[in-house]
């Protein structure tokens, strides 16, 4: 009975995939490689945005002003370390 | 303005249910305390996949944290986000009014779906793939009541290329689900008392 559970999850979740794999790629074939910000200006008939972006490292890039990330990065990681302290979590 | 103030509401409404509570959770304190800093760490990232794309972690945040801690959480991490520069200020309060709903809808389906499947897994994922998809309808429905100014196109062009962009976010989700789906399954058999505080 458990086994039947987690099968009809599965089955669940893998129609749910492959219906949204299908519609997401004839999008991505319609609209074209863009990122997502010049997807949503194409979407709207924005023109193309001038975003600070930072430095990219295979491929990746933060969004925003770099430094301030890790700045407010390292704030939020010591918050949850010193909440995980002296909450006893 | 309007989604600014309809934002504030639903901060304010958060708050109230949270302080209208007799004991404050401190479980549920740390783990918003961790899931702010993963979802401002990877919501700045933009990922190279299909011209660049970005992750949440919404649906994580309403299924660990519940939808009144989880929407301070992405107030916190929308202030923050444009604060470094990702995103207008103006545009905050559109973004937690969308997130707020992810939010809610993948909490409400993660609850219910335990009636469907014991599969931990399944459950997040599907979760994800109803908050996200939930929340791309906010957002065409939010850029459709605004509108949008200084553009030549027509309400039915706007709506068939936000359809578009929701329908490319959905593959997101798709990654964004099977993320989920294993973080929470982990989460389940490490430590599932966070998982079962709301559930039961």
């Amino acid at each position: 009975m458990k086994a039947f559970g987690e099968n009809k999850g599965r089955i669940i979740f893998g129609v749910i995939l492959i219906v949204v794999l299908i519609a997401s790629f004839a999008a991505y074939q319609l609209t074209g490689h863009m990122s997502i910000e010049d997807r949503y200006n194409t979407a709207v008939g924005l023109p193309a945005s001038q975003e600070e972006e930072g430095g990219t490292f295979l491929g990746f890039s933060v969004e925003g002003n770099p430094t301030l990330y890790l700045i407010v990065l390292g704030i939020f990681c010591a918050a949850g370390f010193a909440a995980y302290r002296y909450f006893k979590v | 303005m309007a989604w600014w103030v309809i934002a504030l509401c639903i901060v304010g409404l958060a708050l109230f249910f949270l302080r209208s509570k007799n004991k404050p959770d401190h479980k549920k304190i740390t783990i918003a305390a961790f899931v702010t800093a993963a979802a401002f760490a990877i919501f700045q990232v933009q990922i190279p996949i299909a011209g660049g794309i970005h992750l949440n972690l919404t649906p994580l945040i309403g299924i660990l944290t519940g939808p009144f801690i989880g929407t301070l959480v992405v107030f916190i991490v929308n202030i923050f986000s444009a604060a470094i520069g990702h995103g207008g200020w103006g545009l905050i309060g559109a973004n937690v009014i969308i997130n707020f709903t992810e939010i809610l809808v993948s909490w409400l389906v993660f609850r219910n779906m335990k009636r469907i499947t014991t599969d931990l897994f399944s459950q997040a994922g599907v979760a994800t793939f109803a908050g996200l998809f939930a929340g791309n309808l906010v957002m065409i429905a939010v850029i459709l009541v605004s509108g949008i100014q200084g553009v030549n196109q027509t309400p039915d062009q706007i709506l068939f290329g936000l359809c578009l962009l929701a329908a490319v976010n959905m593959g997101v989700a798709a990654i964004e689900a099977f993320l989920t789906g294993f973080m929470v399954a982990y989460i389940g058999k490490a430590k599932p008392d966070i998982l079962e505080g709301d559930r039961k």
